[in-house]
């Protein structure tokens, strides 16, 4: 079910240079799923998508972590507590929960790491073993939610692509190195597109790999077609599909990475 | 107060408030968050005779009070839009305008033809101005003969009620008015988008994957006004008017510049309920500035209605 919604900012944090969370009081979007998003109105003509970092249930809360990359993140970004959101959401499909009987790793890129956290907070213990997280950023100032993945439980893995921190390069090399350790293994990634199409890639023929993209989005509901990106619909045929309203999440198979 | 609105061939709208086409999807998608049944009508996403795969992303970007957009005219084609939208459209009550596209005369004939045979079509509007796609769509529009043409054809091909959307992208807009009105047009409505283009400074490059757009949005009010004050003033026949509406007083100025009713768009993707809200303000509105009826306003700044002491001396 989809609100239309008045929420408030009660916590707002500066996690690394550029990015904010924000934790809103809402108990409608507290029965998102990770993965899903929400779309906040701004100053321009468009609401914003952004996923969810953190979901409590039992608080009713949720919160969002946002990268500042124009005006409307700025002005989010700029937002106090006690400031009301005009908030349309949960919106999307999210991920599925790993199979418990497997071994999971998750992805993530930059400002795609939130959503991952989320999915490690809600399934992280229900499984066989506890997830692996591989995280990357362009610097370590930009790595979001290291400590948060580690008192979880996770085995975090850091790459950087200046090397400030952890291995120097991209994600590709110790998800290579899991995948060989975990032939049965499920991947969660989130990203930027060249990460995920090298995700996509190096998981050719494993099932359970789920990939949540990013794209600029009109309505935020499935109207405007505006978010696509190339896959395959339930007709089996080469097509359009929608971020909004198809994804965010999507199975790797169901896509194509030129 | 009444709002409902006549127009011609026994097209009746509760109201003037449409939702415009491409931003209210194909009928089902906003039924969560909208009373569709509380809305004059719905102009619905084009639909051609076959499937159309749509521009490459990225296929929007703000701008400064506007929004530029190129989807390309993406739909799953006539078949499935009677298959599996328009049933549920024609059951909430709305009048259910169908926008039609073809890359030829001949494709929009057929389309015409295949939904004058499907119950629960109020009418046509015949997209002759979209800028996004390369071959038909703008480049009728852009033409009285060819205009003449497609409005033609369709004619031919259905009896319901048309109307067919001016191109603003044309030095004067009245003059393929006029042509479509010769060709059996029975409304205008006016206007699409405007061509634009925007610049990713970070990839270097048109921001929109199809490089140029179509743009929408509160920056385009002032130029949809006067394509809607030029056109009333050269043809008989009704403007159902847009562009950058956002509020009941933008509805209102409409109006009065001669639209029997309006088409709301871009502010929906923000505020899907402001349309509902714009049909309850509406009384107030009107009645704020002396109308006690929709009908009352219509064209009420027309130089034909005006007859003022100023408009004496000039």
């Amino acid at each position: 079910m989809i609100h239309l919604l008045r929420v408030p900012i009660i916590r707002r944090e500066e996690p690394a240079p550029g990015h904010v969370e924000l934790w809103l009081q809402s108990p409608e979007l507290a029965t998102s799923t990770p993965g899903q998003f929400a779309d906040v109105v701004t100053e321009g003509m468009l609401r914003r998508p952004i996923s969810f970092s953190r979901i409590d249930r039992a608080n009713h809360q949720v919160a969002m972590l946002l990268q500042v990359v124009g005006d409307g993140t700025r002005w989010l970004a700029a937002q106090r507590p006690g400031t009301m959101l005009d908030v349309m959401g949960p919106l999307g499909n999210g991920f599925l929960p790993p199979a418990p009987a497997r071994d999971w790793c998750l992805v993530g890129g930059g400002v795609g790491i939130p959503p991952l956290y989320a999915a490690v907070q809600a399934w992280g213990t229900h499984t066989a073993s506890r997830p692996t997280v591989i995280l990357g950023a362009r610097d370590q100032q930009l790595l979001l939610l290291v400590d948060e993945f580690q008192a979880l439980g996770c085995v975090v893995e850091i790459t950087t692509d200046n090397g400030t921190r952890g291995r120097r390069g991209t994600v590709e090399a110790p998800l290579c190195d899991w995948l060989d350790s975990h032939p049965d293994g499920q991947v969660y990634a989130c990203g930027p597109t060249p990460m995920l199409a090298s995700v996509a890639r190096l998981t050719q023929g494993r099932t359970g790999i789920f990939l949540a993209l990013e794209q600029r989005m009109g309505c935020g509901i499935g109207a405007c077609l505006a978010c696509v990106i190339p896959g395959y619909g339930v007709s089996g045929q080469a097509g359009y599909l929608r971020v909004c309203t198809d994804g965010p999440v999507f199975r790797s198979e169901e896509l194509i990475f030129e | 107060m009444k709002l409902s609105v006549n127009l011609p061939r026994g097209l009746v709208l509760k109201n003037p408030i449409v939702a415009a086409s491409g931003t209210f999807g194909f009928g089902p998608e906003y039924k969560d968050l909208v009373n569709i049944g509380d809305l004059g009508g719905v102009s619905v996403k084009g639909v051609s005779p076959e499937p159309w795969p749509g521009n490459p992303p990225p296929r929007v970007w703000e701008t400064t009070g506007g929004l530029l957009n190129s989807i390309g005219l993406q739909n799953h084609g006539v078949e499935a839009f009677c298959a599996h939208d328009l049933p549920f459209l024609r059951d909430t009550g709305t009048a259910v305008i169908v926008n039609i596209i073809g890359h030829t005369v001949e494709e929009y004939q057929r389309v015409a033809e295949r939904l004058a045979k499907e119950p629960g079509v109020s009418a046509l509007e015949v997209n002759i101005s979209c800028p996004n796609i390369k071959q038909g769509g703008m480049s009728f529009g852009h033409d009285p003969d060819q205009a003449y043409l497609v409005t033609q054809a369709v004619r031919k091909g259905s009896d319901l009620p048309m109307m067919v959307k001016l191109s603003p992208n044309v030095p004067s807009p009245a003059v393929i008015a006029e042509a479509v009105q010769s060709a059996g047009a029975d409304m205008i409505s006016a206007i699409n988008t405007l061509v634009g283009l925007a610049i990713d400074k970070e990839r270097r490059r048109p921001a929109l994957g199809g490089t140029t757009g179509g743009l929408s949005g509160p920056a385009i009010k002032p130029i949809a006004l006067r394509v809607v004050y030029e056109v009333a003033q050269r043809v008989k026949i009704p403007i159902i008017g847009m562009g950058g509406i956002t509020t009941a007083s933008d509805v209102v100025e409409f109006l009065m510049a001669g639209a029997h009713a309006v088409m709301v768009g871009t502010v929906t993707f923000q505020y899907p309920r402001r349309m509902q809200e714009i049909v309850a303000q509406l009384p107030d509105e009107l009645l704020r500035w002396g109308f006690s009826s929709v009908q009352e306003a219509v064209g009420a700044a027309l130089p034909s209605k005006r007859g003022g002491l100023f408009d004496a001396l000039t």
